[in-house]
C-alpha cells in the first residue's frame, strides 16, 4: 500500500512536466504548420512568403534574447539605439536563415516525436523528424515558457545548435571590428540584403 | 473519513505541484551576465586560421564547381537507387565501425554492427538493401577519431584539409588510421583494383553532400562569416558523435532571456 502511495505521489509530481511537454508540442505543431503552409502555397510570391515566415518567426522566437546572447561581449559597450538597431537586424537575419533552410521544402512529412521537459532550465526539448524518400533528419526545438506562452530559444539540426553557431560566427566577425556593435550592424545590413535578394529571386 | 482526507490531500498536492511548476515556468529571469559568461566561441583552438581560411576558400570553390552539382545530379536519381548506393557505401564502413566500437568498449554495439554487416551483405544483396534495420540492428557511426577521443586524446588544433574539409589533429590522425586499416580498401589494393578506392571516397562524398544540400546552402548564403560557422558546426557535430548522447543534453544550453519579447 505504501509503495502504491509513493508511486501515485511520484506520478502526480511528474504530471505537470508531461502536461508542459505536450502543450509545448501542440503549440509548436501549429506554428510549424503555418511556415509549411507558406511553402505549400505555390501561388504566393516569394516576397510575401518570406514576410509570412518572418512574421511567424518574430512572433515565436525569443529573437531579442537570442540576439543579445549571440552579440556576446560586444553587447555591454553598445548604446541603447545601437542595441535596438542590432536586435531588429538580428531578427531579420534569423528569419532569413530559417527561410533559407526551408527553401528545399517539397512536401516532406514530419513528425514531432519525443518531448522532454528540462526542469533545471525550464525548457522543453521537442524532437522533430523530417522524412524524405532516402532517409530522415532530426531537428530538436528548444522551447521556453514565459508569461503563459512559449518561445523558441534554439533549434538544433543534426546536433548543431543554430544559436551556438551564430554566436561563434558573430564573435569571429565582431573581433574584426573590435567588438563594436555599431560597426557590426553595418555588416549585418549588408549580409541581410544579400540573403534577402537570394530568397526572393 | 480517511478516504475523504486522502482525496483532499491528493487534491492539495495536485494544486500545489501545478502552481509550483507554473510559477517556475513564468520565472524566466534574465541573468545580467548571460551574454558574457559563455566561452563557446573561444573553445576552438585555431592557430592556423590564416592558412585554414585559404584552404577553406579553395574547398568552397571546389564544392560549388564539382561536389554540389554532382550531389544535385545524384538527387535526381530515383530514390531506390540513391538509397541503394548509400546503403552499399555504409555497409562497407561497418567492419571498421565494429572495430572502433570494440576499441571503445561498446561490445553490444560492436555485435550489432557485425550482425548488420552480415545480414545486409547476404539478405540485403551486398548491402544494397538495409534489411538489418527491420531486425532492430540500427546504423551507428564510430571512427578512429572518436576512439582516440574516448581514450582521452584531445582535439588538437583545428585544420581544414584540402578537399576533405574541416578536421583537427586528432580526427586527421583518425582519418589516416582509417585509410591504412580499411579492409575493403586493402582488399581492392591487393587485387590490383586500386582505382576503386578514390571512386569509393568520391561516391561517399557525393552521397553525404546530397543529404545536406539545403543546410549547406542556407549556411553559406546567410553567414556573416561562413568559415566560423562551419568551424563551429564541425565541433558541435563531432562532440555529439564522440559523446554518443542525446543532442539535447550535450549541447551547452544558452540562458536565453525573454524580457524584450
Amino acid at each position: 500500500m505504501q509503495i502504491l502511495r509513493t508511486i501515485s505521489f511520484a506520478i502526480i509530481l511528474l504530471l505537470p512536466f508531461n502536461a508542459y511537454s505536450d502543450e509545448a508540442k501542440n503549440w509548436l505543431k501549429t506554428e510549424i504548420d503555418k511556415i509549411i503552409y507558406a511553402y505549400q502555397n505555390n501561388d504566393l510570391p516569394n516576397e510575401n512568403r518570406f514576410l509570412m515566415i518572418e512574421q511567424t518567426i518574430n512572433n515565436n522566437f525569443a529573437g531579442s534574447g537570442i540576439a543579445k546572447f549571440v552579440a556576446g561581449k560586444s553587447w555591454n559597450g553598445a548604446s541603447k539605439d545601437t542595441k535596438l538597431e542590432y536586435i531588429k537586424l538580428f531578427k531579420r537575419h534569423l528569419a532569413l536563415n530559417i527561410a533559407s533552410m526551408m527553401q528545399g521544402y517539397s512536401n516532406q512529412n514530419y513528425e514531432l516525436k519525443n518531448s522532454d521537459y528540462d526542469e533545471k532550465n525550464n525548457v522543453s526539448m521537442i524532437d522533430m523528424e523530417i522524412y524524405s524518400d532516402t532517409g530522415s533528419i532530426l531537428v530538436t526545438w528548444r522551447v521556453k515558457k514565459s508569461k503563459n506562452r512559449y518561445f523558441v530559444i534554439d533549434l538544433l539540426v543534426a546536433d548543431i545548435s543554430l544559436v551556438v553557431t551564430k554566436r561563434s560566427e558573430f564573435n569571429s566577425m565582431l573581433k574584426t571590428v573590435d567588438y563594436n556593435l555599431e560597426k557590426f550592424n553595418a555588416k549585418l545590413i549588408a549580409q541581410n540584403d544579400l540573403s534577402y535578394s537570394k530568397i526572393i529571386n | 473519513m480517511n478516504k475523504f482526507k486522502q482525496f483532499l490531500a491528493t487534491l492539495v498536492i495536485i494544486f500545489i505541484s501545478f502552481n509550483l511548476y507554473a510559477g517556475a515556468s513564468d520565472d524566466v529571469n534574465t541573468s545580467s551576465d548571460d551574454f558574457e559568461t559563455s566561452t563557446f566561441e573561444d573553445e576552438i583552438y585555431d592557430p592556423l586560421e590564416g592558412i585554414n581560411r585559404a584552404v577553406f576558400g579553395f574547398n568552397n570553390v571546389a564544392d560549388k564547381v564539382i561536389l554540389e552539382p554532382a550531389a544535385k545530379g545524384y538527387k535526381k536519381l530515383p530514390s531506390p537507387i540513391q538509397s541503394g548506393i548509400g546503403n552499399f557505401i555504409n555497409n562497407l564502413k561497418l567492419p571498421l565501425v565494429a572495430l572502433n566500437q570494440l576499441l571503445q568498449g561498446q561490445g553490444k554495439n560492436a555485435a550489432e554492427s557485425t550482425g548488420r554487416f552480415f545480414v545486409n551483405s547476404t539478405v540485403g544483396i551486398f548491402g544494397l538493401i538495409d534489411v538489418a534495420d527491420d531486425f532492430g540492428l540500427e546504423q551507428k557511426e564510430e571512427d578512429f577519431g572518436q576512439t582516440l577521443a574516448t581514450w582521452g586524446v584531445g582535439d588538437g588544433f583545428y585544420i581544414v584539409l584540402p578537399l576533405f574539409g574541416p578536421s583537427n589533429v586528432r580526427d586527421t590522425t583518425g582519418m589516416m588510421l582509417t585509410m591504412m586499416t580499411d579492409p575493403v580498401n586493402s582488399y581492392a589494393s591487393r587485387q590490383g583494383e586500386g582505382w576503386a578506392i578514390p571512386l569509393r571516397t568520391a561516391a561517399n562524398a557525393v552521397d553525404q553532400r546530397s543529404k545536406i544540400i539545403d543546410q549547406v546552402n542556407a549556411l553559406r548564403d546567410n553567414s556573416v562569416d561562413y568559415y566560423a560557422a562551419v568551424r563551429s558546426s564541425y565541433y558541435q557535430n563531432r562532440k555529439a558523435a564522440i559523446m554518443n548522447t542525446d543532442d539535447d543534453i550535450l549541447t551547452p544550453l544558452p540562458l536565453i532571456s525573454i524580457e524584450f519579447e
